[in-house]
C-alpha cells in the first residue's frame, strides 16, 4: 500500500485538494497541528533531561555559577538551539506530510516525508473503531482515531490526532457509511458528546471503581503472587538464608505493574449499546472509546480465576479481527469485553454479542456453561475414562451446539466458556495424541482470528468428535450462506446500492506473499478488474463482494451528517 | 493408506510424492551429519589429547544422545510421510497428518484467503513444492509439503477458484 515511494517531497505541499484526479476527490486534511508534539514529546522531555540534569547537578555542586563562559556558552547554546529547529522541523514536516482523506467508501491515510506512504482501508472492511486519549492528549483534548482491519492487528489505519469532537464526528461518519445505512436516516447514531447521553445510545452497564479494585485484588495474579511468595519462603526456610528475600523485590514490581496494568485499563467501564455497534469506554489515565460493529466478533470466551468464584465474578473477551493477539496489557484491554461482571451482567453482554442465542433457554444454556457441570442443560461431557487425564474438570469438559453457535466450556479451577458463532469459524481440526488415542478421546479445534480466545473442545470421545467436526463444517457452511453482509444495516435504509460493481476500485492488489506468483491467466484476475482477486494479502482489498455503491457519482463531497454540538464534549472522568 | 480413528469415513486420501520421502530423508541426513560432528567434536579433541579436562560423560553422552534422537526421528520418516494425505471435497479441503499426534483439518473454500506455493532449491532438485493455504485464522496452519510441481499448480489453480466461488466474509 505505498504510493509513489520516495517522491519529491517539494512537490507536494500546497498540492493537498489537487491530488490525482482534480476536483473528483473529497479534500485532504490534516491532522492536529499539536499531534507531533504529543507523539514526540519523549524526545524533547530526553532533551530537557540531558541539558538539565547537568545544570541541576552544577547548581547544587559548584554553587550554581559555573554556567560556561564566553565560546563555551555560544557553541552550547547554537547546538541547543540548533537540536530544537531541527526536532521542531521534524515534528513540522512529519505533521505537514500527513494527510487523510475519507471518501465514500475509504478512508485513506498518507504520511511519511521522505518515503511516502498512503495507506487506506475500504470502510465496509473496517472491524472496529477506537478513539483512544493518551493522557497528554487528552490534556490537549486531543484523540487518536483507529480503524482496525482484518490483518493480525499489525497495521490499523491510525489518525493521531484530531480534535475529540472531529474524532467522534469522524468516528460516526465512517460508521456510518460502512454499515450502509442510508444517510438520511443516520442522524440517531452521529453521537456528539461521547460521554455522557449520546442521543441513540443506551448504556447497558457501568462497573464501580470498587469492583474494578475488588477484581483485581481477586484476579489470577493474587494466584501466583501467593504462589510465588510461598515459594520464596519455603525456599528461605529450607535454606536458611534471607539472601531468596531479595528475589522478591523484582517478583513484587513485576506484580505490581501487572495489578496496576488491569486496574487503570479497567477503571470507569461502561458498556452502552448504539446502533453502529457495542461500545465500550475504560481507561484510568488512558482513556478509550471502541465501537465494535455487530458480527465483528469473532469468538468470545467467558472466564472465572479460583478467587472470583468467592465473589461470583466473570470477565469476558472476545476475538476482533484486526485486535491482534498481543499480549501486553494494551490489546487485553483492548480485547476484553467486561473486566470483571456479576453472572447477571455476564448474561446482559452476551445477550448484546449474541443476540441470537439459537436455543429456547438461553439463561439456562449459558449458566450452565459458566458454572455448569455434568450434562445439565445439554452439555455433552467428556466420558468416564477422560478421567485419567483431567480427574478434576472431566464433567466441565464438554460442548454444546445451539442453531447459532457452539459453546465449549472447560477447565474447574480457571474456569472459561468459549462461543463460536457458526458463521465465524474458520476451519476445523480434530488432535489426538498418543495417550487421548488409547482412551479414544479426541480434541476439537475450531481456528479463529488471532485474539485471546483460542476455541477448542477438549476430551471428548473420538467418534463424538468424528461426528462433530462432520456436522460443524455443514453447519458452518449453511450458516455462512445466510451470513449477514459486510454492510450491515445495508438491509433497512431505502438503498443507496448501486448495483454497477466498482469501477472506482482502486484495489491496492497486492501480490500474494510468496515466491510463486499466478501464470498469467490463472485464477486470480488482474488488479483493475471488477473483482478485486480474493487471493490478495489483505482482506480489506481483498473482498470478493463487488463493494456496493462505490459507483459514486463524481462529484462527491461527502456531507457530513447533522452533529448536535450545543456542549463542548467533556473528557472522560 | 489406513484410515485412522479421527479421520472422517469414506475419504479417498490423496498422498503426497514419493519423492518427498527421499527429500525429507537427504535433508535428514544433512541434518544429522551437522549435529553429530558438532557434538561430536569435544569428544575428538578429547581422544586426541587436545582438551583432556572435557568431561568423559559429555564427551561421550552428548553425540550418542543426539544420534540415538536423530535415528528414531530417522525411522519415523517414511511413516511420517505416509501419514500426511489431502482430499478435496467439493466444499472443503482435507489434511490430515501425523502419527502419534494425529491431526485432520477441514478448510472450507469460502474460507481461504490466498494460497501459496513455495518452492525451495531442494525441493526444486526433487520436481516438488510446498502449498500452503491461509486462512484469516493463524492457527488453520494448513500446509502440503512434498507435491509435485505440476499437482501444486493444479492445486492451486483449483483452490483459488473454487476459494473465489465461495468466498465468505472474515
Amino acid at each position: 500500500m505505498t504510493a509513489g515511494a520516495a517522491r519529491v517531497p517539494g512537490e507536494d505541499p500546497g498540492t493537498a485538494g489537487t491530488d490525482p484526479a482534480t476536483g473528483t476527490e473529497p479534500e485532504w486534511k490534516r491532522v492536529h497541528p499539536v499531534s507531533p508534539l504529543v507523539r514526540g514529546w519523549i524526545a524533547l522531555a530526553a532533551l530537557a533531561y540531558f541539558v538539565g540534569r547537568d545544570q541541576v547537578e552544577s547548581w547544587f555542586s559548584g554553587g550554581g555559577m559555573d554556567l560556561p563562559a564566553g565560546r563555551a556558552l555560544f557553541w552550547t547554546v547554537l547546538a541547543l538551539g540548533i537540536a530544537l529547529v531541527v526536532i521542531a522541523g521534524a515534528f513540522f514536516l512529519s505533521w505537514w506530510f500527513t494527510r487523510y482523506q475519507l471518501t465514500h467508501d475509504h478512508i485513506r491515510v498518507r504520511s511519511g516525508v521522505v518515503v511516502r506512504r498512503q495507506r487506506q482501508a475500504r470502510l465496509d472492511r473496517v472491524q472496529a473503531i477506537d478513539i483512544v486519549q493518551p493522557l497528554l492528549a487528552r490534556i490537549f483534548g486531543l484523540a487518536e482515531l483507529r480503524f482496525e482491519v482484518a490483518d493480525a492487528g499489525e497495521s490499523a489505519v491510525r489518525l493521531a490526532f484530531l480534535r475529540l469532537p472531529d474524532a467522534q464526528q469522524l468516528r460516526a461518519r465512517i460508521l456510518n457509511d460502512a454499515s450502509g445505512a442510508d444517510e438520511k436516516q443516520s442522524d440517531g447514531g452521529s453521537g456528539a458528546g461521547d460521554d455522557a447521553t449520546v442521543p441513540g445510545e443506551q448504556q447497558v452497564l457501568a462497573l464501580s471503581a470498587s469492583r474494578v479494585i475488588a477484581s483485581v485484588l481477586l484476579s489470577g495474579t493474587t494466584v501466583f503472587l501467593m504462589l510465588a511468595v510461598a515459594a520464596v519462603i519455603v525456599l528461605t526456610a529450607l535454606t536458611g538464608e534471607a539472601a531468596s528475600i531479595a528475589a522478591m523485590v523484582p517478583i513484587i514490581f513485576g506484580f505490581g505493574s501487572a495489578y496496576w496494568g488491569l486496574f487503570s485499563s479497567g477503571f470507569n467501564f461502561r458498556a452502552s449499546v448504539s446502533r453502529e455497534g457495542i461500545r465500550i469506554r475504560s481507561g484510568l489515565l488512558d482513556t478509550r472509546a471502541q465501537t465494535v460493529p455487530p458480527g465483528r466478533i469473532q469468538a468470545l470466551a467467558v472466564r472465572q480465576p479460583p478467587l472470583w468464584r468467592i465473589t461470583g465474578w466473570y470477565s469476558i473477551s472476545v476475538n476482533v479481527a484486526g485486535y491482534g493477539a498481543g499480549s501486553d496489557g494494551e490489546s487485553s484491554a483492548r480485547t476484553r469485553l467486561l473486566p470483571a461482571g456479576t453472572s447477571e451482567e455476564v448474561l446482559r453482554m452476551l445477550a448484546l454479542v449474541v443476540p441470537d442465542p439459537g436455543t429456547e433457554d438461553p439463561v439456562g444454556v449459558f449458566t450452565a456453561g459458566m458454572n455448569g457441570t455434568g450434562p445439565a442443560a445439554g452439555f455433552t461431557v467428556s466420558p468416564r475414562r477422560a478421567r485419567w487425564l483431567s480427574p478434576l474438570s472431566r464433567r466441565r469438559n464438554g460442548y454444546l451446539v445451539t442453531e447459532t453457535a457452539l459453546l465449549s466450556r472447560h477447565g474447574f479451577l480457571w474456569r472459561s466458556l468459549q462461543v463460536v458463532p457458526h458463521s465465524r469459524t474458520q476451519s476445523l481440526a480434530l488432535e489426538q495424541g498418543p495417550v487421548a488415542r488409547r482412551l479414544r478421546l479426541a480434541d476439537l479445534v475450531l481456528h479463529s482470528t488471532p485474539g485471546p480466545v483460542s476455541p477448542r473442545v477438549v476430551e471428548i470421545d473420538a467418534d463424538t468428535a468424528r461426528q462433530l467436526l462432520h456436522e460443524q463444517a455443514q453447519r458452518a457452511r449453511t450458516a455462512r450462506r445466510r451470513d449477514l453482509p459486510e454492510q450491515w444495516l445495508r438491509g433497512t435504509g431505502p438503498s443507496l446500492a448501486k448495483s454497477a460493481p466498482a469501477a472506482t476500485n482502486p484495489a491496492p492488489a497486492a501480490p500474494p506473499p510468496g515466491s510463486a506468483n499466478p501464470p498469467p491467466g490463472s485464477a486470480n484476475p488482474p488488479p483493475g478488474s471488477a473483482n478485486p482477486p480474493p487471493g490478495s494479502a489483505n482482506p480489506p482489498p481483498g473482498s470478493a463482494n463487488p463493494p456496493p455503491g462505490s459507483a459514486n457519482p463524481p462529484p462527491t463531497p461527502v456531507k457530513p451528517p447533522p452533529v448536535s454540538k450545543e456542549e463542548p464534549p467533556h473528557e472522560h472522568r | 493408506m489406513p484410515s485412522e480413528a479421527i479421520d472422517p469415513s469414506a475419504v479417498q486420501w490423496q498422498r503426497v510424492s514419493p519423492k518427498y520421502l527421499r527429500l525429507r530423508l537427504l535433508s535428514w541426513g544433512i541434518e544429522t551429519v551437522i549435529t553429530l560432528v558438532v557434538t561430536g567434536l569435544p569428544l575428538v579433541l578429547r581422544l586426541t589429547g587436545i582438551w583432556p579436562g572435557y568431561p568423559a560423560w559429555l564427551a561421550w553422552g552428548l553425540p550418542i544422545f543426539f544420534a540415538v534422537t536423530l535415528l528414531w526421528r530417522g525411522l519415523l520418516l517414511p511413516r511420517q510421510v505416509r501419514a500426511i494425505g489431502y482430499a478435496e471435497r467439493n466444499e472443503d479441503l482435507l489434511l490430515r497428518r501425523g502419527i502419534f499426534f494425529q491431526r485432520t483439518l477441514v478448510v472450507p473454500y469460502g474460507r481461504m484467503q490466498y494460497v501459496d506455493v513455495a518452492v525451495g532449491p531442494l525441493e526444486r532438485a526433487f520436481g516438488l513444492c510446498t502449498l500452503k493455504l491461509h486462512t484469516a485464522a493463524p492457527g488453520t496452519n494448513a500446509g502440503i509439503a512434498g507435491l509435485p510441481t505440476d499437482e501444486g499448480a493444479r492445486l492451486r489453480e483449483h483452490l483459488s477458484a473454487r476459494g473465489e466461488a465461495q468466498l465468505a466474509g472474515l
